[in-house]
């Protein structure tokens, strides 16, 4: 209605700049676009993206040019390289821990993921229900967003410590284990360590994302659902979860762009091992180029990650066009 | 081998160097280590000295850490931010060596006043050479014995002057001494995931009569399972599969592990931290009189090729050949030299231990110099991993280190 | 009665899993003044039998913590900066627009962060020594951490955008305000607080940034906090009372803020700003 109104000014006044400008000169016209039309649009966009082709861009191209080339130590600054084809694809796949490494990497992703999730979800349903002091304590449930990852994975070190470690000794006292665990040397539970500590980390940003869909959800569809009879159960899967498709989407793909980058955990947990027992993806491409010096394997880690992100993002982005089309 | 970490000491050393800069024309000179993390080192030290001595040269000190030092030395290389003295450890220095990244300096020690080649001992000078030429200088040199607590020994009914001689017989004083109910393990190493858990195992290797070219004989996978058994009857923590040297022998200082094996770089801790009766011994061998080996640790200088100013360099270089009579009572750090004296220091556990590691170096055996000196490295504690964690037996570990490795070896 | 009763319930499973999910945070701070040997007390102690403060003061001076904190700030506050001026820019035009290069364009810049910060930092060494932005390393650092820090950024804060109604920003043109006066007039100040909740996120994040800082930064005098953590702690570091102390002086500012600050982040996120 005040909508249709407001569409047809601003149309007609973008229409009458548009005429003004085109009976300038060029410059000004550059200028008049700037300030009134589609220019200005473009001019704050470009900025903003050409600094991010330059430090983001340009980096990871070099990346996936390298993983196609024969890289020496010493040639790092070049850009042309003798070419090497797939011959590091076939190198990578051909070490012996690279099937060890892309099953921890999957553990992992799924597990963080999986964890943060649905103990985010879990949390986010809780803090819907109104009692005293709620907002306050599920605020406290935000601190670990805002940690430094290398000190959370020296205070998780500390907990997960084998012969004095706190957590060894809860687990006694509560008669679940009669042997301490070494979570970080035993290669059972090194990878599982890592994990725990990174659910802790991302469980902050998930609750806080699902707390707002939750909140944005009409109360009246509730109210519907219960006027039809349903139970807490059936409402929870008949509403709660269809309204909250896309902040699931953006939740999910957003914590596997997440979990992927993780690396800051790894040094002071368990360096990816005992005998690689706990190496995903980010911490080997790092190994690869940091410790054997052999750049090109790091890059070719890396630009086989870059595929599975990929995926992500196209169910990223596919859902909040769901949301902005809808 | 000393394990590094950045502390406070290069922050410390720089913030004095820029305090004392003169103001006559200098020269400055860049100088990367790993000394001065955890105490102070040689390299921190004595380049303070050098930059106070001398008006002309200005020295900027790095201190990194043991892991950083060949990524970050890399980097800089290929960007041509080099710095013009590097300390490496001996099995890196071929990586650089053998590309052009350091200084040829065979002429200028042949014409130095202060320097003589022939004082070195073998092993080091080798690790500096590549080619038949000289490209930098052994800094120091190091390797590793048995250290043990004899009040434990004591206690247990061990003879404190009699220490584990063969692999059996360290086996059974590992069982004897562990006491898991007063959290004592009976023995603690470094099986870390590194260049560490290579240094602590090769030697094993080698006892046995093979090398880092042959690394699955019977000997080999002997010593790999004795290790195994170690760990799998709690004589040692399983955490020793991560576990880095300087923390390792921290255990034993602590009174939590009865045994350690480790190097004469933890003398001076060891002197002030542990409150215990202590000695060393030369590593076990696999039978009574059997051929010894150890390992062939310390550091060595090298002067880049990249370097603007290789006359200051070369003196740094022949101030620190200078003073190396001071680096066994101040640094606890055995020169790489057969002139030096090592006089008593007074300190009568340091010194008997002293007097095991200077018979244990005649046995030290060097690892390479190859140029790809980390991915051999990686084989042999890969493989040491995956047979401690139990995934596959030692012989099949091995068999695949030895693959790697002829993959390697072969190709060059 | 019965809801009284409902809400005492809930309070109590809410303080049960709170102090759960806050173990870690206990754990490091009592640590960090528990004496040497208590630290390998077994059983644990859960408070220590002689509470040791000057830990702090110790830590502070023998680790240098003061210049390490001081960079951190440094950088944390550099690259909030480049990344609110420029992402809000592109938060802006990716909010106002619906059509499929809208989609290219968030894709690309979701793409653009996909590589993890350790396989990102040679490239971005190697760039920077080339245009000697090497001289001045913190500068390089802000410039590499902001580019990591802005796709999220922008996703959030076009979030915030979306919800500003159009019909505002069109009315202020036909009374004759330019592009840049709607924005900087009606748009920013309406997204104002969906902004500066963004902001400080970003500050806090890149206050823990440790990769780009460990590998471009040589000076340990311009080394944020996170390299200084770094040097000390790996799996098996035995100072432990002396690490806990370092990560309490470390992350004790910014929970400080994030508490004071708390209910006006959480309801900046939450007033249906981030959709």
């Amino acid at each position: 209605m005040t909508d249709g109104l407001a569409n047809f000014k601003a149309s007609r006044s973008r229409d009458a700049g548009r005429v003004i400008a085109h009976r300038r000169a060029p410059l000004t016209r550059v200028w008049l676009s700037i300030r009134d039309g589609k220019g200005f649009d473009i001019l704050v966009v470009a900025i903003g993206v050409a600094f991010l082709a330059v430090f983001a861009g340009l980096p990871l191209v070099y990346n996936v040019l390298m993983s196609f080339q024969q890289v020496d130590m010493f040639t790092l600054n070049a850009l042309i390289r003798p070419w090497a084809g797939l011959a590091n694809y076939e190198a990578v796949i051909k070490q012996p821990e690279f099937w060890l490494v892309v099953r921890n990497t999957v553990f992992f992703t799924v597990g963080s993921i999986g964890g943060q999730f649905i103990l985010g979800f879990a949390l986010a349903v809780f803090f819907t229900q109104r009692f005293p002091g709620a907002s306050i304590i599920r605020g406290l449930f935000l601190v670990s967003w805002v940690m430094p990852g290398l000190a959370v994975g020296a205070i998780w070190s500390w907990i997960l410590a084998a012969d004095f470690g706190v957590l060894n000794y809860i687990l006694k006292s509560l008669g679940l284990i009669s042997e301490n665990i070494f979570w970080k040397s035993d290669p059972q539970f090194s990878l599982l360590a890592v994990t725990i500590a990174n659910i802790w980390l991302g469980l902050a940003f998930n609750m806080l994302l699902l707390s707002v869909g939750l909140a944005s959800i009409p109360r009246e569809l509730y109210e519907a659902a219960e006027l039809d009879g349903a139970n807490r159960w059936q409402k929870f899967w008949m509403v709660t979860v269809p309204m909250m498709r896309s902040t699931i989407g953006a939740v999910l793909s957003l914590g596997l762009i997440g979990t992927l980058q993780q690396f800051d955990l790894f040094p002071p947990l368990t360096e990816g091992g005992p005998a690689n027992s706990s190496m995903v993806a980010q911490v080997w491409a790092w190994q690869q180029s940091f410790r054997l010096y052999d750049f090109a394997r790091g890059a070719t880690i890396s630009v086989m990650m870059l595929v599975l992100v990929l995926i992500a993002s196209i169910i990223y982005v596919r859902s909040t066009r769901a949301e902005v089309r809808e | 081998m000393k394990l590094g970490s950045i502390g406070l000491w290069a922050g410390v050393a720089l913030g004095a160097l820029i305090a004392a800069t003169p103001a006559s024309a200098q020269v400055t000179l860049k100088v990367w280590s790993i000394d001065g993390a955890q105490q102070p080192g040689i390299a921190d030290t004595l380049s303070k000295e050098f930059d106070e001595q001398n008006d002309d040269i200005v020295i900027e000190y790095r201190v990194l850490q043991f892991d950083e030092l060949v990524t970050e030395s890399t980097r800089a290389i290929a960007t041509g931010q080099a710095p013009d003295i590097i300390s490496f450890d001996n099995p890196d220095f071929a990586l650089f060596s053998s590309r052009g990244a350091m200084l040829d300096i065979t002429d200028r020690v042949a014409n130095s006043s202060v320097i003589k080649t022939d004082s070195y001992y073998a092993g080091p000078l080798n690790s500096v050479t590549w080619d038949g030429k000289l490209y930098g200088l052994p800094k120091y040199t190091d390797t590793i014995g048995l250290f043990y607590n004899k009040d434990m020994f004591r206690a247990k009914g061990l003879d404190p002057d009699n220490p584990p001689k063969t692999w059996d017989e360290l086996l059974e004083a590992a069982r004897k001494l562990n006491d898991p109910a007063a959290g004592v393990y009976g023995i603690t190493f470094s099986a870390r995931g590194n260049e560490e858990g290579t240094f602590q195992f090769l030697p094993w290797i080698q006892m046995s009569g093979g090398d880092y070219t042959k690394v699955n004989g019977p000997g080999a996978v002997k010593a790999l399972e004795l290790w195994k058994t170690m760990i799998d009857e709690k004589l040692a923590s399983q955490d020793v599969l991560s576990v880095g040297q300087w923390d390792s022998t921290g255990f034993f200082n602590n009174g939590q592990a009865a045994m350690a094996i480790s190097g004469p770089w933890e003398l001076n801790r060891m002197s002030t931290d542990a409150k215990f009766d202590w000695g060393v011994a030369l590593l076990p061998t696999e039978t009574e009189g059997g051929k010894r080996a150890s390992a062939l640790g310390g550091f060595d200088w090298g002067i880049t090729a990249q370097t603007k100013h290789p006359d200051e360099a070369f003196r740094f270089l022949e101030f620190m050949y200078s003073q190396e009579d001071r680096f066994f009572p101040e640094f606890s750090s055995i020169p790489a030299r057969s002139d030096i004296p090592l006089p008593p220091t007074g300190n009568a556990l340091k010194d008997a231990a002293l007097k095991v590691f200077q018979e244990q170096l005649k046995y030290a055996a060097p690892r390479g110099p190859h140029p790809e000196w980390q991915k051999i490295s990686k084989a042999i504690y890969d493989a040491m991993q995956a047979a401690l964690t139990g995934q596959v037996s030692a012989q099949q570990a091995l068999d695949q280190a030895q693959a790697t490795i002829e993959g390697i070896v072969g190709a060059s | 009665m019965n809801r009284v009763r409902t809400e005492i319930i809930l309070l109590v499973i809410a303080l049960a899993l709170a102090a759960i999910y806050l173990f870690p945070l206990f754990w490091m701070y009592v640590t960090s003044i528990k004496g040497q040997s208590e630290i390998y007390a077994v059983p644990p102690t859960f408070w220590p039998a002689e509470p040791n403060l000057s830990i702090f003061a110790d830590v502070w001076t023998r680790r240098n913590m003061g210049t390490f904190l001081w960079n951190s700030l440094v950088i944390a506050a550099g690259v909030t900066a480049v990344t609110v001026v420029l992402g809000v820019g592109i938060a802006y035009v990716l909010a106002r627009y619906r059509n499929i290069w809208i989609d290219v364009t968030l894709f690309v810049i979701l793409m653009l962060q996909v590589l993890p910060a350790s396989v990102m930092v040679t490239p971005l060494f190697v760039g920077f020594s080339q245009f000697g932005l090497l001289g001045t390393p913190r500068l390089a650092v802000i410039l590499a951490a902001s580019a990591k820090a802005m796709p999220f950024f922008v996703v959030l804060v076009r979030a915030t955008f979306m919800t500003v109604p159009r019909e505002l920003e069109e009315a202020a043109f036909v009374d004759g305000s330019t592009r840049f006066g709607a924005f900087f007039s009606i748009v920013l100040p309406l997204a104002r607080n969906g902004i500066l909740v963004c902001a400080i996120l970003t500050f806090m994040t890149s206050f823990g940034e440790y990769i780009y800082s460990k590998s471009i930064i040589q000076d340990t005098n311009l080394q944020p906090a996170s390299v200084g953590l770094a040097s000390f702690v790996g799996p098996n570091s035995r100072d432990w009372n002396g690490i806990m102390a370092y990560a309490a002086i470390y992350v004790t500012p910014i929970l400080a803020v994030f508490v004071l600050l708390q209910r006006r982040i959480v309801s900046g996120l939450t007033s249906g700003a981030l959709k």
